[in-house]
């Protein structure tokens, strides 16, 4: 077997048996939580594993997303055309993970307009996102070369309030009529008053998101969708690094670990219903 | 040093005491996790409010100055953004009078010149009087004078008190049908507005359903009979569509859709005639009982539908997106994904 | 016929705002003319129901208020279907807000409720009003509600206020409800609060937002779901108060029936097309 996952599987076992001795004494660590700080030491050490296996040189494998691919397809287009990129980051603050990602796809999309000299136009809805969008703005058009094209008034706080936010990115659509449309972000029920609009002015749009309940409207109305952790892999996926690839990887097996204690949790409750075991595995999982 | 590594610090060390945070019975941590971090980014983010909003002011004044596309808007914007800071900030607009010591002999009058002024209903000012010695007149007035010319009136029927409303307080206080200057601002701009911006999700929801609910292949069909099912089920008008009706549809579309790959017409037609024949047979036994077959009953699939294949589907895609919120945050706390600092 | 299929072909690419004018007429004729449908609950109104009717007299209910106004049509019947139940089985209130817009949309409800029950602030209710922090602030209510909440919304302090003798954090209640449109809401509730601390909750929320809930309910996290402004209806049929949401049904159902009926003639134009292009 693998060595270096040996020394990890013997250094998270080492973590997990101090934990519980210390845990013993009470002292440290409080009760209750011991099924998820041993989940949490699983999935890092996992995720710690396939990013070292990468930066080792281990090809990892990662399917075409078709939402990610038409990134450069639409800034293209809107250069072509003329018009500028639309880039709606979400409607939440930088406490959201949503929010992060949508800001790292923005890097990625605001060196492409940088490169072919597209127009971007980024209206946010929070403060500390606005700051936060600008300098990652400025890095990517310092990184092309571009830094004569980059003005801090490209990215603009427009409002706090979600339908204010709406009517403001509407207005922008119809005014400026973009070529590109992109929506990577957390948002709620405004999605599909942005999608609808961008749809009526011919826009292509590209959307990305971590709310389940909106990902149905943006796939109605969008040309491409990212669903789920395929917004989250991202970054990864743009950047190709090896170390950032090998922990998509590493998500992905803990993704199999969660069905394979799905699957137990399922055969186990089955046997403790009927009588067959003692052993309620339900109380393995339960963290208070 | 300064713009990388100081905030990757920042981020790396937070995000791990956040983390293990909770494992510690120490009092200390558990603060500083469950209040004090949230509190500390609470306060930040209400500064940063300033950048925004000066951001914003400073762009549309610019398209003002510069008489831009469309410029004439921004003064509408540029008006009620200082309107709602003076209404919120400034300005009170909050005075409430309140009358005691009224003999009972002349509390039909009192409640007269009340509702008068008020705009209320004399009957319940009467019942209000009479319940109280220290009654407050259901208004809230925006200006002390108004209040006081009410006051005025009544002087000679019992003492009267003007109070302002306390600061805060003014922000949501209502009495009757009327309150503060901000609450005036709230009710009759702010919410009909933002409920416009809202219906206009019904249009959209139309027109989206209209171009994207096409029988092109297996799972579009499946999309459109699950939309339209819901779309029924869940109004009242879905419960008064008979479930053998439905029935009956399903068998002639049954039937419409076997037809192509049948080669003998007559057994498509003898299908379908069977599926009717047995349908009818099994209405009559049970006298077309209106929710039965369930099967049919547009209230109960969509309860079906919600509680099965939409519970199962939620799940997974919460997993998913848990999974691969967890991917990115690990991939933050341990400096490895740098890109919202600019690093790629 | 071959006018005639023409003819469909051309519907079918009708202008969208032709389809707007069709989808707003649905709504605005049955509200102008009202029309009278039977409303039957579901069964999770009706768990939601169940779970306030079991509660003991003098109990104690937190409500918190997290929508604006954009949800208000959806939410707000919900609100007050709840609080006349509540009010009419003498439960007492305690209402916070995790939205800022929460405040004024309590403060409203409260406002109809009094003029409707004869009610004693800080005796039967008690309004503890917005707090900024969003998860935060349930995990504040979770642990030490006294050093979160010092005042209510009229500025008097928590200490005297007579019902607020007692309570210190979430455990204190004897249910929650909690009338959400999105974040923070109810997923945070059950999350923080009321799953780890093993108290019984209920929630009413916006259409859109019951896929994320519905997993929570059918663990039995929540207790019974009020779906949007038809879950409203339901639950002010079963107070026997019909309000708001039962006078917007018919609009609803109208509107929905229009809807259906212009995806069903777009898959017949879609087909006519097909079968055109298909020949060609």
């Amino acid at each position: 077997m693998n060595k270096r996952a040996l020394i990890l599987a013997g250094f998270g076992a080492v973590i997990i048996l101090i934990y519980f001795q210390l845990l013993k004494s009470g002292i440290i660590f409080r009760p209750g939580n011991e099924p998820m700080f041993i989940a949490v030491i699983l999935v890092s050490l996992t995720i710690l594993f396939y990013t070292d296996r990468a930066k080792r040189g281990e090809k990892i494998y990662l399917r075409s997303i078709a939402g990610l691919q038409a990134l450069e397809e639409a800034v293209g287009r809107a250069t072509e055309m003329g018009k500028p990129v639309l880039f709606v980051p979400g409607i939440m603050d930088m406490d959201q993970v949503e929010t992060v990602s949508g800001l790292i796809i923005l890097g990625y999309v605001a060196e492409m307009t940088a490169q072919y000299e597209a127009g971007l136009n980024v209206p946010v809805s929070r403060s500390i996102v606005m700051e936060a969008a600008r300098e990652t703005c400025k890095e990517s058009y310092l990184k092309q070369g571009r830094p004569d094209q980059y003005f801090d008034d490209m990215v603009h706080y427009l409002t706090d309030d979600q339908f204010a936010y709406a009517a403001g990115v509407n207005g922008i659509m119809l005014r400026e009529k973009p070529a590109a449309c992109f929506y990577q972000g957390k948002f709620y029920a405004e999605s599909l008053i942005l999608a609808e609009t961008g749809n009526s002015i011919g826009a292509i749009q590209i959307a990305g998101t971590g709310s389940p309940s909106q990902i149905p409207f943006f796939v109605t109305a969008c040309d491409y969708t990212l669903i789920g952790e395929e917004f989250f892999t991202a970054s990864a996926y743009l950047s190709n690094r090896p170390e950032l690839l090998g922990s998509i990887k590493g998500q992905d097996i803990v993704k199999l670990l969660v069905m394979i204690c799905m699957i137990l949790v399922f055969i186990f409750t089955g046997l403790h219903h009927y009588g067959w075991t003692n052993l309620d595995i339900l109380t393995l999982f339960t963290s208070r | 040093m300064m713009k990388r590594q100081i905030p990757l610090l920042i981020v790396i060390v937070v995000g791990l005491i956040t983390l293990f945070g909770h494992f510690f019975s120490n009092q200390g941590i558990q603060n500083f996790v469950d209040n004090d971090s949230t509190q500390w980014y609470d306060i930040i983010a209400s500064f940063a409010i300033f950048l925004g909003a000066l951001n914003l002011l400073k762009l549309q004044l610019m398209k003002i100055y510069k008489k831009q596309n469309n410029w004439q808007y921004s003064i509408l914007a540029v008006l009620g953004f200082f309107f709602a800071l003076f209404a919120g900030f400034l300005y009170r607009g909050a005075y409430t009078v309140s009358l005691s010591g009224v003999a009972v002999e002349n509390h039909q009058e009192v409640a007269g010149i009340i509702a008068t002024g008020t705009h209320n209903n004399v009957a319940l000012i009467t019942a209000g009087l009479e319940g109280n010695d220290d009654y407050t007149i259901p208004m809230v007035f925006m200006t002390e004078g108004g209040a006081e010319a009410l006051g005025e009136d009544l002087s000679s029927y019992g003492a009267t008190v003007i109070s302002p409303v306390q600061w805060g307080a003014h922000l949501t206080v209502k009495l009757g049908n009327s309150g503060s200057l901000f609450w005036w601002i709230f009710n009759y701009i702010f919410t009909p507005l933002s409920a416009t911006m809202f219906a206009l999700l019904a249009f959209f929801v139309a027109s989206a359903s209209y171009r994207a609910f096409r029988i092109r292949n297996f799972e579009a069909t499946l999309l459109l009979s699950a939309g339209i099912i819901l779309m029924l089920g869940r109004v009242p008008v879905g419960q008064m569509i008979s479930p053998w009706f439905v029935g009956f549809i399903f068998i002639l579309a049954m039937g419409a859709v076997i037809a192509p790959m049948v080669k003998n017409k007559f057994i498509t037609v003898s299908i379908v005639v069977a599926g009717i024949a047995i349908l009818t047979v099994w209405g009559v036994l049970t006298g077309w009982d209106s929710t039965r077959p369930a099967i049919f009953y547009f209230p109960v699939l969509q309860e079906w539908i919600f509680n099965v294949p939409t519970t199962a589907g939620a799940r997974a895609i919460m997993i998913g997106i848990g999974l691969g919120i967890v991917g990115t945050s690990f991939r933050i706390i341990i400096g490895l994904e740098r890109s919202f600092l600019g690093e790629k | 016929m071959k006018k005639f299929i023409d003819i469909l072909i051309k519907l079918g690419s009708v202008d969208r705002r032709y389809i707007f004018v069709l989808v707003g007429l649905s709504v605005l004729i049955p509200l102008i003319w009202p029309i009278n449908i039977p409303i039957r609950a579901t069964q999770q109104s009706q768990n939601v129901f169940n779970a306030i009717e079991g509660l003991a007299p003098n109990s104690k209910v937190l409500v918190s208020f997290e929508y604006g106004p954009s949800t208000k049509p959806e939410i707000h019947p919900m609100s007050l279907a709840l609080l006349r139940q509540l009010f009419e089985n003498g439960l007492k209130v305690y209402a916070t807000a995790l939205w800022p817009d929460g405040l004024f949309m309590s403060a409203d409800a409260f406002g109809t409720m009094e003029s409707e029950y004869d009610l004693e602030y800080g005796v039967d209710y008690v309004n503890l009003g917005f707090r900024p922090g969003n998860e935060a602030v349930v995990k504040g209510i979770a642990a030490d509600i006294p050093t979160l909440y010092t005042t209510d919304t009229r500025g008097i302090q928590i200490t005297a206020i007579p019902m607020m003798k007692g309570i210190h954090d979430v455990k204190d209640f004897d249910f929650v409800f909690s009338l959400s449109a999105g974040y923070p809401g109810t997923k945070e509730w059950v999350q923080y609060a009321c799953d780890p601390h093993n108290v019984p909750m209920s929630t009413g929320c916006t259409s859109i937002q019951v896929t994320e809930v519905i997993p929570y309910v059918e663990h039995g996290q929540v207790k019974g779901i009020l779906a949007g402004m038809p879950g409203a209806a339901e639950y002010e049929k079963l107070v026997n108060h019909p309000g708001l949401a039962t006078g917007m049904m018919a609009a609803q159902s109208f509107a929905h029936l229009v809807i259906v009926a212009f995806i069903i003639f777009g898959n017949i134009t879609y087909f006519v097309q097909r079968k055109r292009d298909q020949k060609k």
